[in-house]
């Protein structure tokens, strides 16, 4: 017989008295003032799960409530297991190591490859509607009609093309436009249908090196033939949803520490996105007979625009892209 | 044993009794249920959060204790998940939707807005009626218009007096959860005063702006404002290492002051009638420094501290509140009303739109 001192509760109302539980094998003997007022069974009652710090708790089938108030009392007709391994120090050391390395694991690899996965099983019409969307949005807010002379306009779009034909590309999913752009500045950007659009400043600063042109053409074609927009709604949707999984409601300074984690996290998403374009466009280059050597040349342009360029700074987790002295090099590389 | 009291004392005058809130949780204790909860959850691929939930809020609520007696959080596991799950196929479905299609996302995005306040009502509801002390159940009686009121049109009111009205509009929400919740058969009832808000938003508005002038001038002073045109170029300066941490802590500071000022005055003036009244009474300052540990000690172990600071924030809090009770306190009781359904509560937390009073 085990007796257990504490508080009993009784049904639906707040009236409490101290009371004294005694388990004899399956049965549970509630008494008061040293009489019995109560007889059940173990399995007629609600048994609180062990919880360390937490002093255990039995709910009775009418409503009833016994509450231990002696800490060095466990119920030991209540064994958990959980209860014993949240104390156990090999567990939590344990479980100090593993949880950062699974994190990793499941972040690092599980995520990318599951929304790789995916995305291929996504029917086609879901790229064009969030293509057409998007583009639509896009246009009417932060684009404005070119200014290039229609000549200009027109080598350009020739360019797209004669690449398109030899690369037996269908030149009715990819559409290039030229726009003026405020926003964007130099820049040209992939929509998941395989609108492409370039702007005005980037075609004015590669204007003697249409191989230049080409090559971020190529780039922005790899995005829309690897689906990087699609993955990376997959990934960020599925890493938010980890996150809250796993760390529940987590507030204050562990959100802020979490967001930072996810926008660090998104970037290094698009970083291996932006390596895998620029690896489909060196690949293109070769096979249109052109030197990769034009992708560096593109690159360096951007490089020119900008007065210094520290690398190996910790800068770079923040950055959606990867360093641009690294991408020359490697299309420098690419060469041999 | 002050359970079996009040029925030995008979019709006297009503004699009140201040008791404080004692927390008794430990930090090292609490690291170890926080630090498994994670592991299960990650290898039973989330399965397990729900259970995690459960057994934390157990946890905070069996350690909290006042007049002799502990909170009880009563949730089950099962119910958790079931509502966890409606959510996140929710959150997934909308997340897609908006990223995919934009356009018809907008409508999503105007159906989530129109189901915010449902879904504070829900979790305020939830929560309420997982908590239990003395075996009797909290409850929140919100309604959907109210809710919407509040919570929707007085914000977007606020914008058109360019934030004037914005301190009254946090007076009528507070008011709104305040005076919606009951102990058993017994209503909450809160006088706030809107001057109070006022005086507290004036004097958050009045310190960040003493402060972000402060720290400009200490950084033209020190000769460091130039150095941000190097952002561009990928280095990091003194002048924005100083600029962040200023931030951060000026953004602390704020918080202190905004949640001690106000939470005092709501405790000071809410009561269930002939049964308790509250006193809060958190210093700013202190608060101020707790939160800046707790933020430093975050980042500083990569959220490892995580626990500790749930901890001490905790037993900060409750050291800083008194309950003033009557000896009536083992009359009241439990309504019937059941909670069967999470979704809201779990769907608010995903969206993050749930609430708490401070």
């Amino acid at each position: 017989m085990r007796t257990i001192n504490g508080i009993y509760y009784y049904p639906a109302s707040s009236k409490a008295e101290s009371a004294e539980l005694q388990v004899t094998g399956d049965v549970i003997n509630l008494y008061y003032q040293q009489r019995c007022i109560l007889v059940t069974q173990v399995d007629n009652v609600t048994i609180s799960s062990t919880i360390p710090g937490v002093n255990g708790e039995v709910i009775f089938a009418d409503g009833g409530k016994f509450v231990a108030t002696d800490n060095q009392a466990p119920f030991d007709f209540s064994a958990s297991v959980l209860g014993k391994i949240e104390k156990n120090t090999a567990v939590i050391l344990a479980a100090v190591v593993l949880v950062p390395l699974l994190m990793w694991f499941c972040i690092s690899v599980v995520m990318p490859k599951a929304a790789s996965a995916v995305v291929l099983y996504l029917p086609d019409t879901v790229a064009e509607t969030m293509g057409e969307q998007a583009f639509s949005i896009i246009e009417s807010t932060l684009l404005k009609p070119s200014e290039l002379s229609e000549e200009k306009q027109l080598t350009i779009k020739n360019l797209w093309q004669t690449t398109l034909t030899q690369l037996e590309l269908p030149d009715d999913k990819f559409v290039l436009h030229i726009y003026g752009s405020d926003y964007f500045g130099p820049n040209a950007f992939a929509l998941p249908d395989g609108t492409v659009v370039i702007t005005d400043p980037l075609l004015k600063q590669l204007a003697d090196n249409p191989d230049a042109i080409l090559a971020i053409l190529l780039h922005e074609i790899g995005h829309v033939e690897n689906k990087h927009s699609l993955r990376m709604v997959a990934q960020s949707v599925s890493s938010t949803v980890v996150f809250a999984l796993i760390f529940g409601d987590i507030e204050g300074v562990g959100e802020v520490l979490l967001g930072t984690g996810t926008s660090l996290l998104q970037n290094a998403f698009s970083r291996d996105m932006e390596r895998e374009a620029d690896d489909y466009a060196l690949n293109q280059l070769i096979a249109l007979g052109k030197s990769p050597e034009a992708f560096a040349d593109a690159m360096q342009s951007f490089l020119d625009l900008k007065s210094d360029h520290h690398t190996d700074s910790a800068l770079k987790y923040f950055s959606s892209h990867p360093d641009i002295k690294e991408r020359i090099e490697k299309a420098q590389k690419f060469l041999k | 044993m002050e359970a079996n009291q009040s029925s030995a004392t008979p019709n006297e005058l009503p004699m009140t009794n201040t008791v404080p809130v004692i927390f008794s949780g430990k930090g090292g204790e609490f690291f170890g249920i926080w630090i498994v909860n994670i592991l299960l959850s990650i290898v039973t691929l989330g399965i397990y959060s729900a259970w995690a939930k459960v057994r934390t809020q157990q946890y905070f609520f069996a350690n909290t204790n006042v007049d002799g007696h502990r909170f009880s959080y009563l949730a089950n596991p099962i119910q958790i998940l079931k509502g966890r799950i409606l959510a996140i196929i929710l959150f997934i479905a909308y997340s897609l939707v908006v990223s995919f299609f934009p356009i018809a996302g907008l409508g999503f995005v105007l159906i989530m807005f129109l189901l915010s306040p449902w879904l504070i009502n829900q979790s305020m509801r939830f929560n309420l009626r997982m908590t239990s002390y003395r075996n009797v159940r909290f409850s929140f009686a919100g309604s959907y218009g109210e809710a919407f009121l509040y919570f929707i049109i007085l914000p977007i009111l606020s914008l058109f007096t360019l934030y004037l009205a914005m301190p009254w509009a946090l007076k009528k929400m507070d008011e709104y959860l305040c005076n919606n919740i009951s102990y058993g058969d017994k209503t909450l009832t809160t006088n706030i005063e809107t001057s109070q808000y006022y005086i507290t938003c004036l004097f958050v508005v009045l310190f960040s702006l003493i402060a972000g002038v402060i720290v400009v001038a200490v950084l033209a002073f020190t000769g460091q404002l130039g150095s941000f045109e190097s952002v561009e170029s990928g280095s990091i300066s003194v002048g924005m290492i100083i600029s962040m941490v200023a931030y951060l802590a000026i953004f602390n500071a704020v918080a202190a002051i905004y949640q001690a000022r106000i939470r005092n005055h709501i405790f000071n003036n809410s009561e269930f009638e002939a049964l308790a009244k509250f006193k809060s009474n958190v210093s700013i300052s202190s608060y101020a420094v707790l939160l800046l540990v707790n933020m430093i000690a975050v980042i500083g172990t990569l959220g490892f501290a995580y626990p500790w600071v749930k901890i001490r924030t905790a037993a900060f809090l409750a050291r800083a509140t008194e309950v003033e009770l009557q000896q009536n306190s083992d009359t009241i009781f439990d309504t019937m009303e059941e909670q069967k359904s999470s979704f809201g509560e779990e769907a608010a937390e995903v969206f993050d739109v749930d609430i708490a009073i401070i």
